[in-house]
Order: structure tokens, then C-alpha cells, then sequence
């Protein structure tokens, strides 16, 4: 897996994806609209990879847990708290570029 | 880098064509970013007709978590690459998003400027994953570009002079 161009085609036939914290993965995942389960694992990860993971949990967009816990979380886990994430927006840094280049 | 070039590819999406041509700069080491830029060039060129663009590698500043005293050594190494191709595509809009990469380019531009040979405007877009603290480039980088750009509010209070849009990619 790790070797292919894209998971996209994987990610659109998946029902519920469970990911390490890396932004790409979370990204795509959220932007295909399919549920996340983010794993973290604080030994092994930078800091900062987990910057971006707590804040996509504390506004609810992913579930989160560590190794130890990940069945526990498939067994009682609601996706349905899960809220929908907004797609980001380069057209505003498009018009912003436009401003200072002139 | 992989995860940096998907994001700025992103942040490309919707510039117009007076963008151009657009010159790739990233590290020699970096085995996935060519494709993908390839591939969103392709794209691209199935929309305008006129679209130009160069691919360069310089070698990579820092590994992840390498030393400090290492990696200026490594970064200095790769300023004195990066200074002649700079000099010779004379941007007139340096663009970047985080990657060691960005470092050693954006001195050179900045080097150009000061020696009155090119003035480029540096703008520095922090990556996404950033939401409480910037990344090593951002901390060097929010000091010597002339737009500083985060996705994320929390860093907007913690760097004033930084410019929130709002997330981007």
C-alpha cells in the first residue's frame, strides 16, 4: 500500500477508515466524507503531527484513541457525532495573492 | 517533500495564468514530489493552453530531527546550491509552505533583493498540520517574508504579524 499513486479509489469504498494521525490521511479521509478513527501514537510520532489530530477530534470530526484502546473505541463508538468537515479554501488565497502581486 | 507538495499543489489550484511559468523547487531526496506535480500540471494544461513550468532539485537542508549544528552546516550547503538558481530564474514571487526546502531558496531571494539584482516578494503559506505552534521554517520564515500566512487563528494570536484567510487547502 504504501507504494500507491493514491488510495482514493480504497478511501470511496470504505465504510469507516482507521488512520494514523498523519494530515494527508486525515485530510483525504475527511474530504471523501468518510468516518475516522485517528490513532495516535505519542512515542513514536512528532509533536506537531498530533497538533493537527487533537483539533480535528475537539471540533469533531474524527474519533480518536491510542493502540491500547482501539477496540474498546470500535466497540461503543457513535459515528454519527461525527461532524462534517469544510473543504478548505485556496480560491481566497487565490484572490489574496492577487492583491499583493498586483 | 510528499505531504508539503500535496498542500501546495492545493494552494495552486485556483491561481490564474498570469502565474506563470511556474519553476518547482524541491529536494533531491524527495522521490514522490515530481509525479505529483507532473500530474497537476497535466491537468492544468487541459484548462490553459499556455501553461509553462520547470522542475529543479537542490539537495535537502535537514533531515528530521537532525542536530542543530548539522543542519546549518547542511542548510549552508544548500544556500550555495540554491543561490545560482535563483539567480538564474529570477522569481518574481517566491512561494512557499514549510518544507526545509523552502529555507535555503528563500535566503537566496532575499540575498538577490539585497544585492539589487531581483526583488522577489517571499510568501510563506504554514502548512495545515500547524494549529498551535509553526514548524522550524515558519520560525525562521515569519522574520524574512513579506506575507506570512497561517491557517489556523490560534497562530494568528500567537504571531501578529501573520495574515489568517482562513483554512486554504
Amino acid at each position: 500500500f504504501r507504494f500507491k499513486d493514491s488510495l482514493a479509489e480504497d478511501l470511496g469504498r470504505a465504510d469507516l477508515v482507521i488512520s494514523h494521525a498523519g494530515a494527508g490521511s486525515c485530510l483525504e479521509t475527511l474530504e471523501k466524507r468518510k468516518p475516522i478513527i485517528v490513532v495516535t501514537n505519542e512515542k513514536l510520532m512528532n509533536n506537531h503531527q498530533l497538533e493537527l489530530a487533537k483539533q480535528l477530534h475537539r471540533d469533531g470530526h474524527v474519533l480518536c484513541c491510542n493502540c491500547s484502546t482501539l477496540v474498546e473505541t470500535l466497540q461503543s463508538m457513535d459515528l454519527s457525532t461525527l461532524k462534517p468537515f469544510p473543504p478548505g479554501q485556496p480560491e481566497k488565497f487565490a484572490l489574496f495573492l492577487d492583491k499583493v502581486v498586483g | 517533500t510528499g505531504g508539503h507538495t500535496a498542500e501546495i499543489l492545493r494552494l495552486l489550484s485556483c491561481l490564474s495564468e498570469s502565474y506563470s511559468p511556474r519553476h518547482y523547487i524541491f529536494a533531491d531526496s524527495d522521490k514522490m514530489s515530481e509525479a505529483k506535480i507532473r500530474s497537476f500540471e497535466q491537468k492544468r494544461s487541459e484548462t490553459f493552453s499556455n501553461s509553462q513550468f520547470t522542475l529543479d532539485r537542490i539537495p535537502r537542508s535537514r533531515e528530521v530531527r537532525q542536530s542543530w549544528i548539522s543542519s546549518v552546516v547542511t542548510t549552508l550547503y544548500s544556500i550555495l546550491y540554491s543561490l545560482p538558481l535563483t539567480y538564474k530564474l529570477k522569481p518574481d514571487l517566491v512561494l512557499c509552505n514549510g518544507p526545509g526546502t523552502c529555507v535555503p531558496v528563500c535566503i537566496s531571494a532575499l540575498l538577490l533583493g539585497l544585492l539589487g539584482i531581483k526583488r522577489a516578494i517571499i510568501v510563506y503559506v504554514e502548512s495545515i498540520c500547524r494549529v498551535e505552534t509553526l514548524s522550524l521554517s515558519g520560525k525562521i520564515l515569519y522574520y524574512f517574508s513579506d506575507y506570512f500566512i497561517v491557517q489556523w487563528p490560534d497562530l494568528k494570536e500567537k504571531y501578529p504579524k501573520s495574515i489568517y484567510l482562513g483554512r486554504l487547502v
